[in-house]
């Protein structure tokens, strides 16, 4: 199976001061827009984003059978040598794995065959869960780069990274190709590539829980810079009058209770920002604490 | 008299509604992206909505609806 | 969680991504939340054609949002009204003199003209405020007052609202209820009901003021249906009592055969009304029902607005009322919107043109075009965009046309010769600015 019966067409259109180009990408609506007056620029620039956005998407994702995830996942147990890039991603992941003590682990996407995040009170069985959680934790990797082996039964999923990553090579891209300012938005994870000249910022939303309602978004006026946001999306499940988030917990098996609904944090790139939003909603009541600490700016809906 | 109709008219509609499945119906969090937009609240633009409730309030007979049935005035 | 968690992460996280993204980090963030005050703004025009009613109004609304989701609303409106308003009476094919409310002097209306009232110069102020906070994580209350004053008129009243969502928040429903005290100040008295308008200087007949009660109930519910299609359904019960006539408005006693008003006797040196007219007198209570549903259509960038609404109340007055708006983008952030407005009521059971001399007199009448049979339509178009600096302005024109349905057998005599329910034309011109965002 590949992606290309998804729709792979960027649109353009113009906005105030700026050209746009839209298009779907790691299943979600993405835009580039240009701080430029010529839309050859904006349309060349929107490609070169959209193009890399493809890319990593084909590269890295689960429904793709014939990428390096793939190879990963099916290799039974037998090491498999990676290429550069992923290379890099994975010795990320595993530092990040260390800084969180456990708590940001690429091998706890299996949890998710276990968990079913319907509203229902269908909780799995300890039993269940445990079954699955004997095939989670990094620490049963073996990892020299580039050459990873996986216990069998055990898969890497890059679906808390790759996202915020995409956002961060497209905005590199762009950068060594203009100096205009470009804002690279990927459903909702940004950066911004150079501070605006003709403005004072770009004006971004964040929407409010009770969007809809007459509540205005909150709008944040972003000069540079990048902003990721981390949310349940109400996806939750509720048994005995206790609320079970879908974040789970990778040493447990068990979903982090009173999770934020949405956090969202702004940073120097978007991976930083994708980082501290995952671990903060992976704190669960301590969400706010955690952020404050680390000193960064942060936006959490409860 | 049509009054007597109203109300269990609405009750029944509110009954139906509610009951029929309304639980599938809709879409899902992220997929309220049309829904937030400014020109997709049902309230309007509240200035333009208060003048005019506050016109049809002075020139009919009739007021209200989305809201409180505007007047607070002695125009009628 | 352990307190070696909370130690600071960023400069291991800033390492692991210099090293990921494989080029030095761009420029430091900055990000900063925008202003939280939104200033709406308006500048309107009403105007009545035949020497009748004109309006200048200038309306500020002021939205703050706080944090936790919790909005203050502020709004104030000012206006002006000048113009004549019909009194009741019927246009004779002879002339006639009235009264003025305050009893101070008469005016005289032509043969064939409508008798019109312009003695109205007002100048109305209104404030409304309103507070909205969540309640836990699916409820959301509203707690409001609204205040306005105008020479003859006070209002008062608080409204508190309730919703609570369902199914994901595509369903929400909601209740609230708004109570009103009204006081009445007429220029020179509210007359008693079905009493003589005397003559000048002459206020026997009048009572110094008089009070009203609302009280209203609104339940709905709203409920997503797709991506792009949300409706709502409203039931309404309002409640009021005490003074509801219009202490301006009369009606002429006609002959029985000719129809023709019955000249008053005239006493010399003493000014006074030329015929015989007595003030309305309408229930001291009327409840009335609502059914309102809205649908709202986002289809490429356009987005259709259907509204139908369904009143009947105890004084047997029954309307429809069909709105549609038709928001049209086009070039940029600009955008039309045609809007068509039809309504249509059904007279008041104690509606009638006018009172036939000899005749005992009913309870409740009043002659006020406002309670009769009629249809109006309304066509408009606005225009909006946004400016330079991101701020939303628009501008809307709109026709307003009410044409009365007065059925042959409620005319007596000569009345077939007159006008007696002149179509009401009016402009509306908006101007809207918006800003603060």
């Amino acid at each position: 199976m590949t992606n290309s019966q998804v729709d792979r067409r960027v649109h353009f259109d113009q906005g105030d001061r700026c050209w746009r180009g839209q298009f779907i990408a790691m299943a979600g609506p993405c835009e580039i827009l240009c701080e430029t007056d010529d839309p050859d620029e904006a349309r060349s620039l929107a490609k070169v984003a959209a193009q890399e956005a493809w890319r990593i998407e084909d590269k890295f994702s689960r429904y793709v059978d014939t990428n390096t995830i793939h190879r990963i996942n099916h290799a039974g147990g037998a090491p498999v040598t990676v290429d550069a890039e992923t290379a890099q991603l994975i010795d990320f992941a595993q530092t990040i794995y260390e800084m969180s003590e456990g708590r940001f682990d690429i091998t706890s996407g299996v949890l998710g065959q276990v968990w079913c995040f319907d509203g229902s009170d269908n909780l799995p069985s300890s039993e269940h869960v445990a079954e699955v959680l004997a095939k989670v934790g990094w620490h049963r990797a073996t990892w020299k780069a580039p050459v990873l082996q996986l216990p069998p039964g055990m898969q890497i999923d890059f679906g808390g990274i790759g996202k915020e990553y995409a956002v961060d090579c497209a905005a590199s891209l762009l950068r060594e190709r203009t100096d205009h300012s470009c804002l690279v938005n990927f459903g909702g994870d940004l950066a911004v590539t150079a501070a605006p000249r003709n403005f004072e910022h770009w004006v971004v939303g964040i929407e409010a829980i009770g969007a809809g309602r007459g509540i205005p978004s909150k709008l944040l006026q972003l000069r540079v810079g990048a902003l990721a946001t981390s949310g349940d999306a109400r996806r939750f499940l509720q048994k005995n009058g206790i609320r079970y988030s879908h974040i789970l917990d990778p040493q447990s098996g068990w979903p982090v209770a009173d999770a934020p609904h949405a956090v969202t944090v702004a940073a120097d790139t978007c991976t930083q920002a994708g980082m501290l939003s995952t671990l903060a909603m992976l704190q669960g009541r301590e969400a706010e604490a955690y952020l404050g600490m680390q000193e960064v700016q942060y936006w959490c809906s409860r | 008299m049509m009054m007597s109709k109203v109300k269990p008219l609405f009750v029944a509609s509110l009954v139906v509604w509610l009951g029929c499945g309304c639980s599938s119906m809709g879409v899902e969090p992220w997929e309220r992206d049309i829904l937030a937009k400014d020109e997709m609240q049902l309230s309007g633009d509240p200035i333009e909505a208060a003048t005019d409730d506050h016109i049809y309030f002075s020139k009919e007979a009739s007021s209200g609806g989305r809201g409180f049935g505007g007047g607070g005035c002695g125009c009628n | 969680m352990s307190n070696s968690d909370k130690h600071k992460v960023t400069a291991t996280l800033a390492a692991a991504t210099c090293s990921l993204l494989g080029s030095s980090l761009p420029d430091p963030v900055h990000a900063q939340e925008d202003s939280t005050w939104d200033f709406n703004t308006a500048l309107l025009y009403y105007g009545e054609d035949n020497d009748r009613v004109q309006d200048l109004s200038v309306s500020v609304l002021a939205k703050r949002t706080l944090v936790d989701d919790r909005l203050l609303t502020l709004g104030i409106t000012l206006d002006g009204l000048t113009g004549a308003s019909p009194n009741g009476a019927l246009p004779q094919s002879f002339a006639q003199t009235f009264t003025q409310p305050s009893g101070k002097r008469i005016y005289s209306i032509d043969a064939s003209q409508l008798p019109i009232d312009d003695t109205f110069k007002d100048t109305r102020l209104a404030l409304t405020a309103n507070w909205q906070q969540p309640l836990g994580r699916l409820y959301q209350f509203n707690v409001g007052a609204s205040a306005s004053r105008e020479y003859d008129y006070t209002h008062l009243g608080i409204n508190g609202k309730i919703a609570r969502d369902f199914n994901k928040r595509n369903t929400t429903l909601s209740a609230g209820v708004a109570i009103a005290h009204d006081s009445i100040e007429p220029v020179g008295g509210a007359p008693e009901g079905l009493s003589p308008m005397l003559n000048v200087g002459d206020l026997s007949n009048r009572n110094k003021s008089d009070t009203k009660d609302i009280f209203d109930v609104v339940v709905g519910v709203s409920q997503v249906i797709s991506r792009d299609l949300i409706v709502q359904l409203n039931y309404s019960y309002s409640d009021s009592s005490g003074y509801l006539s219009d202490p301006y408005k009369l009606l002429s006693v006609v002959d029985g055969v000719s129809g023709d008003a019955i000249p008053r006797p005239q006493l010399p040196g003493i000014e006074g009304p030329s015929h015989i007219f007595l003030y309305e007198q309408r229930p001291e209570d009327r409840v009335k029902h609502s059914l309102y549903a809205q649908a709202k259509h986002y289809r490429n960038g356009k987005v259709l607005d259907a509204s139908y609404r369904y009143m009947t109340d105890d004084w047997e007055i029954d309307s429809h009322t069909i709105d549609l708006r038709y928001r049209w983008p086009i070039r940029g952030t600009h955008y039309i919107e045609p809007h068509l407005r039809f309504y249509s009521q059904s007279a008041a059971e104690f509606y009638n043109l006018s009172l036939v001399d000899g005749d005992p007199l009913p309870d409740y009448v009043s002659a006020d075009y406002r309670l009769g049979d009629f249809d109006a339509i309304t066509a408009g178009l606005k225009y909006g965009w946004q400016t330079g600096g991101g701020k939303d302005m628009s501008v809307r024109l709109e026709l307003y046309r009410q044409s009365g349905k007065v059925a042959a057998s409620q005319l007596i005599g000569n009345q077939v010769n007159q006008d007696n329910y002149p179509d009401l034309n009016a402009i509306i011109l908006q101007i809207g600015y918006q800003f603060g965002k």
